[in-house]
């Protein structure tokens, strides 16, 4: 032991590799025959790396080893040439790497960053950081892995089955199992609606709805189609969003660029930040360290864009249809005769009239190419390189000058009708400079609570990233994975940094960060409010949205049809209103509630007075407690209105790009202590109870109760505290319920 | 530390804890400009402190200017043709019906210009003073204020409020969370859930409560974050808003019907009526949002509802704050991320357009019957005196008695101005 620390002290460490179990752990002798018990992990040039029990990474030169181990390194890494090949530069393109050897390289290439960071740290008076956090223990790993991949607390089964598993590939396995789970498709549309900033309500009082998008999204994740692919189809799809497709399926991904109707540049301002990772509108106000981007390379961009119209245009529509006929707008010609209708019917006219209207106008909300690109400069262009009112030629953005050599550049930008589709092919190509890049980075924030270069919506210059060498290999792991999100997850999710306990030291704002662990987060409204549902039901995912094809179905009018006629108008209006009330009432209100002035009116009746007992808790599709639909918050209205669990919480309105926030503030925490969420919780038939209700001890109950709420078991100190709180009265569960789920630590994920 | 906090009384720890959160802050104190030397704010200077309180209203969406506050006669005039003003206030806007009455007690800004046609960014420009950027939040003017002035004394209720909104959003920016605005979505509800849930006594709430910080002991002492302690002082700021007599301010039903009628049965209107009992019961700060101002289709029906609203609205506020005698201790501040595009659209709407609109003020110590600035004969450009967000923020806190010139360094160490070196526009107050 005494030789062991001698060895070690003596060695320069230097880099770390954890987590890698090439080859097993064995004795090392050195050539003045000093020993020491540890694990190869790597050789880089001259120095050999070695991993030792307590998983300290110690690097020194090979030639400190005794001949026959230095052969026995050699041979070892010619067996298993997994570690990083050099010290600088990129590690080798992992060509079918199992989910292990990719997540060592990334825990390498973590811990490289980590060690070259600490020069920085010294000077600011902080400590270097030598290895990863601690790993975490079973306890946390559960709790937080169920939040990260499935979005939700694991419920007390779910806890207990893990805990008590003793296979050592147990971690991995549980992985596997949440990725493959309904739970991983609701948290990761979850995410990406934030991202996109995914609406029901699109606003312009005209009943277009994001539902057909909503539902597209969520079956594009649940497929897990890759994000290259996701993207195109949205860059690139025209019509309705509820247009039926040939495999039945209907039309959603128009909603993209449908979502910023009028407004072109907000949404292509958009499409770079969120896809690319690149904020054009910073060259506005500051010089770029390393790309400038002019107002002029803006309106080029936008010009891919320029001869397409989110509203139905056929007079100026590129490919006109077949018979050519196509050309009238059947609605305002037959309005007249509608309108004869209703009043022949007894109809009230004016009150029939807007919603008619709002109706057909939906119909006219689709993205068409028209036979023209109409960009031109803005009116107040001041650069001398052009006039204001110039047209504007398609061009690509380049981040540095080879880049035009780079396949993705190689796209068609002359034929108006194909200019979206090579804007899409370029921005989604695997050689495109930051397509790849910017979702690892996002998927990076997503396990670790930040970014690698930050903000996620600006990559700017990846040189000037925490960890470069990371940034660029994720990049390169994301290619090979195939954009598959849940692949790439899978990878994060079985890193030893990931595995690591949660940081403690305090980060500021915009102070780097170089992932000894994840960062302390507090759970997202939706991790909140599903964990919620999850202490609640138990298995949150059982509980799904009703009728989702039912306004797709019913909003559907082909205004350019010939045949259209007033009679099918009104048939098909009056099943479209039939459908909204239909709707409403599943979904325990629907938008027509949400709107501004009607609360005042019609607040009263839903007031907390007549929530439904909690004993009325049964299996059914809409499941309510007082005015709260118990289902997931991917199953709910998108946002939730205001008011609600959820935007108290902080979910984003979904008008800015991941617009959520986790401050906390008065009504939330008014909510967590008075509100029906809690009252639910700690009602004598929530589920919470029901599982105490199966162990008959006071101890065991109290187990129970901590297992269900923070999946770990009571410390001595708070079995006393519970023994006390017992002794005090009936209420002593309900009371332990409440502080529980009130705790900080409820609330943070470790 | 905690407990020992606790001993304090309410104010002591209130002050207590603003200091630590300068000290935390690395606040430093030093004139950015020369605007104090310059005459431009401080002590003595026009205006400067005259407002104790500030009522934001928003207009969500792009206020239209032409058809409201800069109204046009020639080739951009709107629907409706203008109605004369009191005072220096020619014209305004044809909705503008209520508000020509009161006219005489406001100022029109007609020269603003922003950089931004943009509903996220415009917004948080015209709320901040800065642009919006991944690496930092900017505080709001409540919470500037909260920091400069401190937390107001002798009420539990909080230092800023919003209204009509789920969300504080930027709220404290780079201050504690502590000084975040309190977001009331709904007037008519108020504060919800003020209360325990029925057949929790006070005892029991009690115990819950100190159970609550027992199992949480060793959390709290392993993780001390920020955040972590955020959240703490979250909940014994709310506990003891929980027990306090001024939360009668948030209840409307304490308001006269007639006086309820006057502000107008809609979400808005009762917001404006909540901010004036707000600010009455010492709230420094109320914004009161509103929408529907995005009039890309059809701007003749969306002025027949949304502008004429906000006509009711804004007089029905500015009359009662003057009957109740606030007015001259109460700003009330209009303001949109942007103006509309002068031409009108295809689709009989107009567009976004920040190269020129208007902004609004009245009371707390501003001119009546003024217009300050003006632009071009069809609203395209600023003719005169062009007056940016950050001018029009800077405007605000001179009022609010905020030392606009002094720079606050945020925890990343990047220094911050009210209103980012914007200038106030002296020439408005009185």
């Amino acid at each position: 032991m005494k030789q062991t620390t001698k060895l070690l002290s003596s060695l320069t460490v230097l880099a770390l590799f954890a987590g890698s179990a090439l080859a097993e752990s064995r004795t090392w002798t050195d050539v003045q025959g000093r020993q020491v018990t540890a694990t190869f992990v790597g050789l880089e040039g001259d120095n050999i790396t070695l991993q030792t029990a307590d998983g300290t990474m110690h690097r020194f030169p090979l030639a400190n080893l005794s001949a026959e181990d230095q052969a026995l390194a050699k041979k070892l890494v010619a067996e298993a040439p997994a570690a990083p090949a050099a010290a600088e530069g990129q590690p080798a393109y992992l060509a079918n790497a199992t989910v292990g050897k990719a997540a060592a390289v990334i825990d390498g290439l973590v811990a490289r960053g980590l060690v070259r960071a600490n020069p920085e740290r010294m000077k600011t008076g902080k400590k270097p950081i030598t290895n990863f956090n601690a790993p975490c223990n079973d306890e946390q790993f559960v709790r937080r892995v169920y939040l990260d991949i499935v979005g939700r607390i694991p419920n007390h089964e779910e806890t207990t089955a893990f805990l008590a598993n003793s296979a050592a590939d147990k971690r991995a396995k549980l992985i596997d199992m949440l990725l493959d789970s309904p739970g991983y498709n609701s948290h990761m549309y979850n995410y990406v609606a934030e991202m996109l900033r995914v609406k029901d309500d699109f606003g312009g009082g005209n009943n277009v709805r994001g539902l057909p998008y909503i539902n597209w999204l969520q079956q594009q994740v649940e497929k897990n189609v890759g994000w290259d692919k996701m993207v195109y189809s949205m860059l690139t799809a025209t019509g309705k969003m509820w247009d039926k497709k040939a495999d039945g399926t209907y039309n959603g991904e128009a909603g993209y660029l449908l979502r910023d109707t009028g407004m072109p540049l907000d949404n292509l301002a958009n499409t770079l930040a969120v896809f690319l990772g690149t904020d054009v509108a910073c060259a506005q106000c500051h010089d770029h360290p390393f790309s400038d981007w002019t107002q002029h390379q803006f309106f080029e961009l936008a010009s891919f864009f320029g001869a397409s119209t989110t509203r139905y245009q056929p007079r100026r529509q590129k490919s006109r249809t077949k018979d050519g006929m196509a050309m009238t707008n059947m609605a305002d010609k037959l309005m007249p005769e509608v309108e004869g209708l209703i009043e022949k019917g007894g109809g009230d006219l004016t009150r029939i009239r807007n919603g008619l209207r709002q109706f057909i106008g939906a119909n006219n909300y689709a993205i068409t190419d028209l036979a023209e690109n109409s960009t031109k400069l803005p009116h107040d262009y001041k650069y001398p390189d052009a006039k204001p009112g110039d047209f504007v030629a398609p061009k690509f953005i380049s981040w540095s000058k080879d880049d035009k050599n780079l396949a993705a550049y190689k796209q068609k930008t002359k034929v108006e009708e194909d200019l979206r589709v090579s804007f899409a092919t370029w921005a989604t190509h695997p050689t495109n400079p930051r397509f790849a890049m910017a979702i690892a980075n996002r998927m990076w924030k997503r396990a670790f609570g930040q970014g690698i270069s930050e903000p996620v919506t600006n990559i700017d210059d990846p040189n000037q990233s925490v960890n470069p060498e990371l940034l660029k290999h994720l990049a390169e792991e994301m290619k090979r994975v195939k954009f598959s999100l849940k692949d790439f997850m899978r990878i994060l999710y079985n890193t030893r940094a990931y595995q690591s306990e949660a940081t403690t030291e305090f980060i500021a704002m915009g102070e780097p960060y170089y992932f000894q662990g994840p960062l302390l987060r507090r759970m997202t409204a939706e991790q909140a409010w599903d964990s919620y549902m999850t202490l609640v039901l138990g298995d949150p995912d059982k509980y799904k949205k009703p009728l989702e094809d039912l306004y797709s179905k019913s909003i559907d009018l082909d205004l350019y049809n010939p045949k259209l006629d007033a009679k099918t108008i009104l048939i098909k209006y009056d099943a479209y209103r039939r459908m909204a009330a239909k709707e409403s009432a599943m979904m325990g209100g629907g938008l027509a509630d949400a709107g501004g002035d009607m609360m005042m009116e019609g607040s009263k009746g839903k007031s907390k007075g007549d929530a439904a007992p909690a004993g009325e808790m049964m299996e059914n599709a809409s499941l309510k407690y007082g005015n709260l639909v118990l289902r997931r918050a991917a199953e709910l209205e998108q946002p939730a209105r205001p008011g609600h669990f959820l935007t108290d919480f902080g979910q984003s309105p979904r008008n800015l790009i991941d617009g959520s926030n986790k401050i906390g503030s008065v009504p939330q925490v008014l909510m967590m202590m008075n509100g029906q969420a809690q009252e639910m919780l700690t009602n004598q038939d929530s589920l919470i109870f029901r599982t105490m209700e199966k162990v008959k001890s006071p101890s065991e109950k109290v187990e129970a109760l901590f297992l269900s709420v923070l999946s770990r078991r009571p410390t001595l100190v708070e079995k006393d505290i519970a023994k006390r709180a017992l002794s005090s009265g009936d209420d002593g569960y309900a009371n332990m319920i409440w502080a529980l789920i009130n705790t900080r630590e409820f609330i943070f994920v470790q | 530390m905690k407990t020992e906090l606790n001993k304090l009384n309410p104010i002591a720890r209130r002050d207590f804890m603003m200091r630590t959160a300068q000290a935390a802050l690395g606040v430093t104190v030093m004139p950015a400009l020369n605007l104090r030397a310059a005459g431009g704010t401080g002590p003595g200077t026009a205006g400067f402190g005259k407002a104790k309180n500030v009522i934001f209203l928003w207009m969500g969406g792009g206020m239209t200017h032409i058809d409201t506050w800069d109204p046009k006669t020639g080739s951009t005039k709107g629907p409706t043709d203008p109605i004369k003003g009191k005072g220096s206030v020619d014209f305004l806007g044809g909705s503008m019906k209520n508000m020509a009455e009161v006219s005489d007690k406001i100022t029109i800004v007609r020269s603003m210009s922003s950089k931004t046609g943009v509903h996220e960014s415009g917004t948080y420009i015209m709320k901040t003073g800065y642009e919006p950027r991944g690496t930092i939040v900017h505080p709001n003017l409540g919470a500037w204020a909260s920091h400069f002035l401190g937390r107001i004394k002798g009420v539990t209720l909080p230092d800023s409020v919003v209204v009509n909104s789920g969300s504080a959003y930027p709220g404290s920016g780079f201050f504690p969370p502590a000084l975040s605005p309190i977001p009331i979505s709904n007037p008519e509800t108020g504060l919800q859930n003020i209360r325990p849930s029925s057949g929790v006594s006070d005892n029991q709430f009690q115990k819950r409560v100190s159970l609550m910080d027992e199992f949480d002991t060793a959390f709290r002492k392993k993780f001390q974050s920020e955040e972590v302690k955020a959240y703490s002082e979250f909940y014994d700021e709310t506990m003891k808003l929980m027990k306090s007599e001024d939360l009668k301010a948030f209840d409307l039903s304490q308001e006269p019907a007639n006086v309820r009628e006057k502000f107008g049965r809609n979400q808005f209107g009762q917001g404006a009526l909540l901010a004036r009992r707000l600010v009455q019961s010492g709230v420094r700060f109320v914004e009161v949002q509103s929408g529907g101002w995005d009039m890309h289709n059809n701007i003749d029906q969306a002025l027949n509802t949304t502008a004429s609203s906000m006509d009711q609205v804004f007089a029905a506020l500015i009359q009662d704050l003057a009957s109740n005698g606030l007015l001259e201790s109460t700003m009330v501040v209009m303001g949109s991320e942007f103006g509309r595009t002068p031409d009108i659209n295809e689709n009989e709407g107009r567009d976004h357009y920040p190269l020129a609109y208007s902004t609004v003020f009245a009371g707390g110590g501003v001119k009546g019957g003024f217009v300050y600035g003006a632009t071009d004969k069809d609203g395209r450009r600023v003719a005169d005196k062009q007056v940016t967000p950050q001018d029009f923020q800077a405007t605000i806190g001179h009022a609010m008695g905020l030392p606009v010139d002094e720079v606050v360094m945020s925890p990343s160490n990047r220094p911050f101005t009210v209103g980012d070196k914007g200038v106030p526009i002296l020439d408005i107050f009185a």
